[in-house]
């Protein structure tokens, strides 16, 4: 499904993703922890095409096709999705209208029919039950005056809306009440199948208690220094990264 | 030296043609209604005599900094003369807006059309008619009031289209009455052999506790090339309340001037909103004064221009008495090689206490090559008063961008909906539905076909 090979990225003369591998079969989660500041979340970016990043090496294909090929919405058609560790507010678009317009043009690219306005209606109820949100959400500007936890359910909302081949959560846990978690959590469960994939970034075992990984990467400086099963987050929990970071720099 | 001594000439060649159109245009005096009316041809002379004397604006006067006139100069308009009468009513439906339930007026290049109105069943104490008429059967009802509200005006356009008032709207509630339904005014423009200049002259006068909608549109018939020169007076009595519309969606080739003169007595609200989508070249004077106490003044505005277009709102509102509002919340996307000018003056007069005024001017540019020059003024000379301006020029925000991209949805989608976004708070508090709803449309038409690389 996916696969990153040697990838180099850097902001202006910076070189934050410094030679990173990862490969991610159809129907895997992979969780991917590490260090404040050590290159998550432009990892994601670089996926999803965001600018002001320069990709210096590397490559990286989503079903055999070269991400960086493509623009941003050319990857979401292709089925990627990122859930924003900051979800952006966009005052003045309203949510309701944004969804659709992301919807009919996913659903055109895979060659299906535009939904007509009561079939779209009851698709947005269903998963907005799904995530515990009121449908009030709908007709106000996207994520504008949003709650933390809001805006955090309302990214796993689209993406139970869009049903993507591989979606990217960055930090969706973080800022989310206990029940909160729970919720977000089955809603990921749910959308898990054979042929969806799911890379998890996240600070906390917690999370990954619910959405249960089969595998664990740290990432610390750009790269990919150690992988494992379920059982390493648990050792970073107790741990931490220092053992692991000053290993390999030894 | 020799440069100085150039451009001197240059805009003295400018002038002389200018006024030379100017006078042209004002001068058509025995064909016109004011005819036998003794305080109206008199106002009509004394505004000739100042289109005579009244300093052509440059680059140079204040307010016409970068509004230049060459282009208005080099088409040599004339008089509009006959009244079109040949049109239908079925001519006009292109322009309804759909669902809208109002009392519709049609005015054709200046002049009103009886046979395109339709009024419908005016409310009890609500007159609708021409000016023409009305200073055939009852001009006292128009004394005092016409003319007086404008004054001499903020320029030579407004004299002009004093010195050659003949037509236009009268709109007239007295006092206590209450028109439910909208009144939608349509200034119909149609090309004609040569380059014309339409000077219709309107009045809303609003008596005590009256309370109106009155939706104002500028439309024009194909790409047609012609000059409106309007100025419309408002009178508004105490406690009464105005919700004004007026949507400028002219031709491509038109060019505009409008002068909106208020007064407002004690008490009485009036919230206006101009959205300015067409024309290649207008000019809009929004001038407010207060008559009484406890006014409200609420300006609203929404421009778009692109390629070959400029649009100049310039307002002037003045505070001379005490616990008065004004707000001036304008918005404008520019793109391509459009041009916008938004110049606001906020006066607070050293009596004018408890003033409560804010201005804001938000803009956004979509093209390198678009430009606006925005000039929010504040003089306050009372010392206990709220007063703030801001204004921003800025860009599409890159995350904002990325968001929508992330999704699947087309860059050109994404800054189109980002844009209708931004114009969101002013086409927001539009009207009924079918109007915000028509708006919306029309700024979403423009964004459509806006390159917005
Ligand atoms: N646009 C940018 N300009 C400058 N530096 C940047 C930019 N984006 C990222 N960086 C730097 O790149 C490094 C990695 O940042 P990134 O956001 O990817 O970290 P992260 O692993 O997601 O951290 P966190 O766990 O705190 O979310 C940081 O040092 C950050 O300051
Ligand atoms: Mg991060």
């Amino acid at each position: 499904m996916l696969s990153v090979k040697g990838l180099k990225a850097s902001v202006g003369d910076e070189p934050i993703l410094k030679g990173l591998d990862l490969e991610v079969k159809p129907g895997e989660v992979h969780a991917i922890m590490g260090p404040n500041g050590s290159g998550k979340s432009t990892f994601a970016h670089v996926l999803s095409g965001r600018e002001g990043y320069e990709v210096t090496g590397g490559s990286a294909e989503l079903d055999g096709e070269d991400l960086f090929e493509l623009e941003p919405e050319e990857r979401a058609r292709l089925g990627l999705f990122l859930a924003f560790q900051y979800p952006v507010e966009l005052p003045g678009v309203n949510n309701m209208y944004f969804l659709k317009a992301a919807l009919n043009a996913i659903r055109k690219s895979r060659g299906e029919e535009e939904l007509d306005a009561v079939s779209f209606m009851r698709l947005m109820k269903e998963k907005l039950k799904i995530l515990h949100l009121d449908d009030s959400l709908l007709k106000r500007p996207v994520n504008f005056g949003f709650s933390g936890g809001e805006k955090k359910r309302n990214e796993i909302f689209q993406m139970a809306l869009l049903e993507p081949k591989l979606a990217i959560l960055d930090e969706t846990d973080s800022g989310l009440d206990i029940d909160a978690l729970r919720i977000v959590a089955d809603g990921v469960n749910a959308l898990r199948s054979p042929e969806r994939s799911m890379i998890v970034v996240t600070h906390y075992q917690r999370l990954l208690d619910y959405i249960q990984p089969d595998h664990v990467h740290v990432l610390a400086k750009g790269r990919i220094i150690r992988s494992g099963g379920k059982e390493l987050a648990l050792e970073l929990e107790e741990k931490g990264y220092g053992w692991i970071v000053e290993g390999e720099a030894a | 030296m020799n440069a100085a001594v150039h451009q001197r000439t240059g805009q003295a060649d400018a002038a002389e043609a200018f006024a030379g159109w100017l006078q042209g245009l004002g001068g058509n005096g025995d064909q016109n209604s004011a005819g036998g009316i003794d305080w109206l041809e008199s106002e009509r002379e004394q505004a000739a005599a100042r289109v005579r004397t009244q300093l052509v604006p440059t680059n140079k006067s204040e307010g016409w900094r970068y509004t230049g006139l060459r282009k208005l100069i080099e088409q040599g308009f004339v008089n509009v003369d006959e009244p079109v009468t040949a049109l239908t009513p079925d001519d006009i439906g292109e322009f309804l807006i759909p669902e809208l339930d109002a009392h519709r007026v049609v005015l054709v290049n200046g002049r009103f059309s009886d046979a395109l109105s339709s009024l419908g069943e005016l409310p009890k104490g609500v007159r609708i008619g021409s000016l023409r008429d009305l200073l055939e059967s009852d001009p006292a009802s128009v004394k005092g009031v016409l003319t007086r509200i404008a004054g001499e005006g903020r320029h030579v356009f407004a004299s002009l289209n004093t010195a050659a008032i003949d037509d236009g709207l009268v709109l007239q509630l007295d006092r206590g009455a209450i028109a439910e339904r909208p009144i939608e005014v349509i200034h119909l423009s149609i090309g004609m052999d040569e380059p014309r200049v339409a000077q219709p002259r309107n009045l809303l006068s609003l008596g005590d506790g009256a309370q109106a909608q009155v939706i104002e549109r500028y439309v024009s018939l194909g790409d047609a090339l012609y000059c409106t020169n309007s100025v419309l007076e408002i009178a508004l009595g105490r406690d009464a309340v105005l919700k004004h519309t007026r949507i400028q969606q002219e031709s491509r080739n038109a060019f505009h001037i409008t002068g909106l003169y208020l007064s407002q007595e004690a008490n009485c609200r009036y919230a206006g909103t101009n959205i300015g989508l067409g024309g290649t070249w207008a000019r809009t004077d929004l001038v407010t004064r207060f008559a009484g106490e406890h006014a409200e003044c609420d300006l609203k505005g929404l421009y778009l221009a692109g390629d070959q277009q400029l649009i100049d709102y310039h307002m002037d509102v003045r505070h001379a008495l005490p616990n008065c509002a004004s707000r001036e919340t304008f918005k404008g996307i520019l793109y391509g090689k459009g041009r916008a000018v938004f110049d606001g003056l906020v006066y607070v007069a050293r009596d004018a206490q408890k003033t409560d005024a804010e201005m804001s001017n938000r803009n956004l540019i979509l093209s390198p090559n678009a430009e606006v020059d925005t000039k929010p003024q504040l003089e306050i000379y009372a010392d206990d008063v709220k007063c703030s301006h801001g204004t921003t020029v800025g860009q599409i925000e890159p995350e904002m961008l990325f968001y929508l991209r992330s999704r699947g949805i087309a860059a050109s989608l994404a800054r189109r909906m980002l844009c209708l976004g931004f114009a969101g708070e002013i086409i927001d508090a539009l009207g009924p539905e079918s109007l915000r709803d028509y708006v919306a449309e029309q700024v979403g038409q423009r964004l459509e076909q806006a390159p917005l690389e």
